[in-house]
């Protein structure tokens, strides 16, 4: 009897800890999404990133479309998966979004995603728009670079006083004295 | 021409301590002048932001027990009775709880009332109302990492001010830049949405330290990014936007570009950036 | 000395197997399924605790805690952070053993249950402080300060936090004076006051979880869960450590009707009662007691009823004994006690019943003081003539306590009986006979050939039923067939 406590207790509790982990992997997998759509693969990435622009409605998968995927009169997602290794622009679902419809168009060269766009079709008012500032994966070495000896300034999020103390903004400041 | 103007103005910079963290004025002071003005003038103007983010801190700190935030945060006083100037705070605030769908909030997770993600934005704004209100038109203000320009740093150039962006994974280095102020004088609207061109004026960051992220994500478990750099035209936005994105993750950062005329620089806890493209080269 | 004083009574020579079968196999079914019942639940619960401790690691999984440990100090505030919620789990989880909830109580027993209570103080301690050490190193190698400095940083700056530190200062003041007043002998007093304190160490850990605590974050299923199983365990102490004794004390209304001398330093208390049927077969299960007397209303005492209870009417009025030896200042008290006096009761508890039989036949072994259950037990129990044995210890026949109410109940049921007197064998401190006895090689199976197929009720002092326990052990008695209940706290 002690051993049947024993063996239950022990696969009751690898079962709760797998699926702990399990969905904890989930978590981290949706949080990863436009991470990953840098890499990843351009069929699978292009529905999410059609989600994931969404600002935050549900995820939906590309794969079960939309009837607005066949109006948005390009290729739909399961042709860019086909396309995807050839490169070129493809767009993806058309969501609903509370701030109108949505569509995200990606680039992709060898296999790769190099560039992501969203596209607002419509706005409230109904006129089509097209979002300029979406924020989209970007490497390093694309930001706008800066050197610590040209900046007249810092940003950063300091936490304490004491991070200051060995900042480079107190560095700044102590020239300027 | 560059050469010249740069002989010309040197930067000049003070600093002080008020709610935790480090602020810093910094002006272009004309060496043609006499120096004993400039350096006067930028003592006053010091002592007059320093008034102005000690006498914030006297009322919105929770860190002093005396002050009006914690007598409210304790109960002893309810909101109904608080100063205008709380009460306008928390009215901006739940305004702001409002417009990013409960990603930033005036409330700590167990119910207290914590106005200092508003507080710091707040006071570097009053800073540099009252710069403006001193006749300064060329100024920098860096309060902790945020920060709130006007002019430039050669007056009459038109030139911008240059801001790092600390790296989150080594602070000794920089991530990116970003210009602010400059050319276009600063967008005369600062609402939700002001309208194209002209220089941001303001740059916030909101990073989440490992204790900050076991402290404060609102969404479930630690945020999905270490840092969120937001460069908007008014700091209060920035502030609070930067916040809010490190609070509710990539569908608060979403909504936030999508709502409001701003620049965003994310970086995730892997180490992989975000950017809309006033960030890129 | 005593050796030819033993009478020997029962209808049949218990040495004699052909009497035993017939009854046993006709009436097997009614223990062997309520036994098979009892063990389930037993490891159901046994399950249940091991997987309260597995979920509560789970949440933090499933928060995608492994995705945020990318440096060292990650690593650690995460170890850290999983130490602390399964501390906090294996402390919900002795709150709860020491509840003294029915569905426990009856599985496994409330000695049994207080054994596991006792067993996890450490462990949870060890895991709490190590919450507090792995944090700060954890926070600090994040914000480059050294352990203390951050700890300092964290109790000042993080609000709720100085209260997290005060809890862990209680635990671990109220682990290791447990610790130290079980080895030392603490009075019971002292001991009882020491665990109030853990109520306080519980409450203050609260807000810091929930206020600091990312992974219970407000609208999160994690909030939900801990907030639940806190609320249970809350609702569980209320339920059953205040209300259920007020219950009981209100419903019964018991009042001392008088108190009568057994033996030299042994009393028995009579008390007379409202609605008893409730509690009859509760014989020999033990009860927590307090008289409302000045100066000992406070001091709750856990004693077993000596006697089933007596109902004189159909309205359940009716009679409660206990039999009590002076053990300490406490339990001086009580023979002054004057009739009249109210009495507050909680129970009844634990398992040395008739609920916890898996066998037709039952032995009972008891020594000292630890005979007066055994007599109450005897009263109910039930079994067939001929297939119960009772052993009684002691150093003379006076301290047989209720030996002659004993002799008359084994008369009746058709129970065998040994007194088994006289000095224990200094050279055999292993052994639970008399020294004369042990010396001539006389066994337990000597006076119960069947034991194998008993259940054994052993009451008496630690280390001598701890000798009974390993001698019915090797003499094949398997410990689901073993009733004892500890008396020691």
């Amino acid at each position: 009897m002690r051993a049947r406590a024993a063996v239950s207790a022990a696969l009751a509790s690898a079962g709760i800890l797998l699926a702990g982990w399990q969905s904890g992997v989930h978590v981290a997998d949706t949080r990863s999404v436009v991470a990953a759509a840098s890499t990843g693969n351009a069929a699978e990435s292009s529905s999410e990133l059609g989600t994931s622009g969404t600002s935050g409605t549900s995820g939906t998968s590309g794969s079960s479309g939309t009837g607005a995927s066949g109006a948005a009169g390009s290729a739909g997602t399961g042709s860019a998966g086909a396309a995807a290794k050839a490169g070129g622009t493809y767009d993806g679902d058309v969501v609903q979004t509370r701030f109108g419809t949505v569509q995200v168009q990606i680039t992709v060269k060898a296999g790769a995603i190099t560039d992501v766009t969203a596209l607002k079709l419509t706005d409230h008012e109904g006129r089509s728009v097209q979002i300029s500032n979406y924020a989209a994966p970007i490497l390093r070495s694309e930001v706008l670079q800066a050197q610590s000896a040209d900046v007249q300034t810092v940003g950063g999020a300091t936490v304490t006083s004491d991070a200051y103390l060995t900042s480079l903004q107190a560095a700044l400041d102590a020239a300027n004295l | 021409m560059q050469q010249t103007s740069d002989n010309r103005y040197r930067l000049r910079a003070r600093t002080f301590t008020c709610m935790g963290t480090v602020i810093s004025l910094t002006v272009p002071a004309d060496t043609q002048k006499a120096p004993g003005a400039a350096e006067e003038e930028l003592e006053a103007a010091t002592a007059v932001v320093e008034r102005l983010f000690t006498e914030l801190d006297a009322t919105f700190s929770l860190y002093r027990p005396d002050s009006e935030a914690s007598r409210l945060a304790r109960g002893e006083l309810v909101l109904h009775d608080a100063s205008a100037q709380m009460r306008a705070r928390y009215e901006e605030a739940a305004g702001w709880r409002l417009l990013t769908e409960g990603a930033f909030t005036p409330e700590r997770p167990d119910g207290a009332l914590d106005l200092s993600g508003l507080v710091k934005g707040h006071a570097i704004k009053e800073a540099g109302t009252s710069l403006r209100a001193l006749g300064l038109a060329d100024w920098c203000v860096n309060a902790g990492g945020d920060v709130l320009v006007s002019g430039s740093p050669t007056p009459g150039s038109g030139e911008s001010w240059r801001a790092g962006i600390v790296d989150p994974a080594d602070r000794r280095t920089l991530l990116a830049g970003f210009p602010l102020g400059g050319a276009a004088p600063e967008g005369s609207g600062s609402g939700a949405f002001a309208s194209d061109g002209g220089g941001k004026a303001a740059l916030a960051t909101s990073g989440s330290a490992e204790r900050g992220d076991h402290i404060w994500s609102v969404a479930a478990g630690a945020s999905e990014f270490r840092q969120v750099s937001v460069a908007a035209a008014d700091v209060v936005t920035a502030d609070v936007l930067a916040t809010a994105i490190v609070a509710g993750g990539t569908p608060v950062l979403h909504r936030a570009t999508a709502l409001w005329d701003i620049e965003v620089l994310a970086v995730r806890r892997g180490g992989d950036l975000l950017a809309t493209p006033g960030f890129r080269r | 000395m005593n050796t030819q004083l033993s009478p020997r009574l029962g209808t049949d020579d218990p040495r004699n197997p052909g009497s035993g079968p017939p009854a046993g196999t006709a009436a097997r079914p009614r223990f062997a399924v309520r036994h098979r019942r009892r063990l389930l639940r037993a490891d159901a619960l046994t399950v249940a605790a091991w997987g309260s401790l597995a979920a509560s690691v789970s949440l933090w999984l499933a928060d995608g805690g492994t995705a945020a440990i990318s440096t060292v100090a990650s690593g650690v505030t995460a170890l850290g952070i999983v130490a602390g919620l399964a501390g906090m789990d294996l402390v919900l989880l002795m709150l709860l053993l020491a509840a003294r909830i029915p569905l426990i109580d009856g599985a496994v027993g409330h000695d049994r249950a207080l054994e596991f209570h006792r067993r996890l103080g450490k462990p949870s301690l060890y895991l709490l402080l190590a919450h507090g050490i792995l944090i700060a190193v954890g926070y600090g190698m994040a914000e480059g300060l050294d352990p203390v400095s951050e700890a300092v940083a964290l109790w000042v700056l993080v609000p709720d936090m100085w209260l997290a530190f005060v809890s862990l200062a209680l635990f671990i003041a109220v682990v290791v004076t447990s610790l130290v007043a079980v080895r030392r002998r603490f009075p019971y007093e002292f001991w009882y006051l020491v665990h109030l304190l853990t109520y306080a160490a519980v409450l203050t850990s609260l807000p810091h979880q929930f206020s600091v605590g990312g992974l219970f974050a407000e609208g999160t299923w994690q909030r939900w869960y801990w907030i639940a199983i806190c609320a249970a365990t809350g609702a569980a102490l209320l339920c059953y450590r205040v209300i259920q004794p007020l219950v009981a004390t209100f419903r019964h209304q018991l009042t001392v009707e008088r108190v009568t001398a057994e033996a030299p330093g042994v009393i028995s208390v009579e008390m007379s009662g409202l609605q008893l049927r409730a509690l009859e077969g509760s014989g020999g299960r033990f009860f927590i007691w307090r008289f409302l007397a000045p100066g000992l209303w406070w001091h709750p005492h856990p004693f077993s009823l000596s006697a089933e209870p007596m109902v004189l009417g159909n309205d359940g009025r009716g009679l409660l004994r206990i039999t009590v030896r002076n053990l300490g200042r406490g339990t001086a008290q009580l023979a002054a006690l004057r009739p009249g006096t109210k009495v507050a009761v909680e129970g009844p508890y634990g398992l040395f019943s008739s609920a916890a039989r898996s066998r037709d036949r039952v032995v009972l072994i008891g020594a000292g003081i630890g005979i007066t259950p055994l007599r109450a037990l005897l009263e109910r129990t039930p079994f067939a003539p001929g297939q119960a044995t009772v052993l009684l210890r002691g150093h003379s026949d006076q301290e047989l306590y209720l030996g002659d109410e004993i002799l008359e109940l084994c008369r009746r049921r058709g129970a065998t009986l040994f007194h088994l007197t006289g000095p224990r064998d200094p050279g055999a401190p292993g052994s639970w006979l008399p020294a004369a006895w042990h010396v001539a090689g006389y066994a337990l199976t000597d006076y119960v050939p069947d034991i194998a197929d008993a259940d054994v009720y052993v009451c008496g002092p630690t280390a001598w039923a701890g000798n009974v326990l390993s001698a019915a052990r090797s003499a094949g008695v398997r410990e689901d067939q073993l009733h004892y209940e500890r008396f020691d706290w």
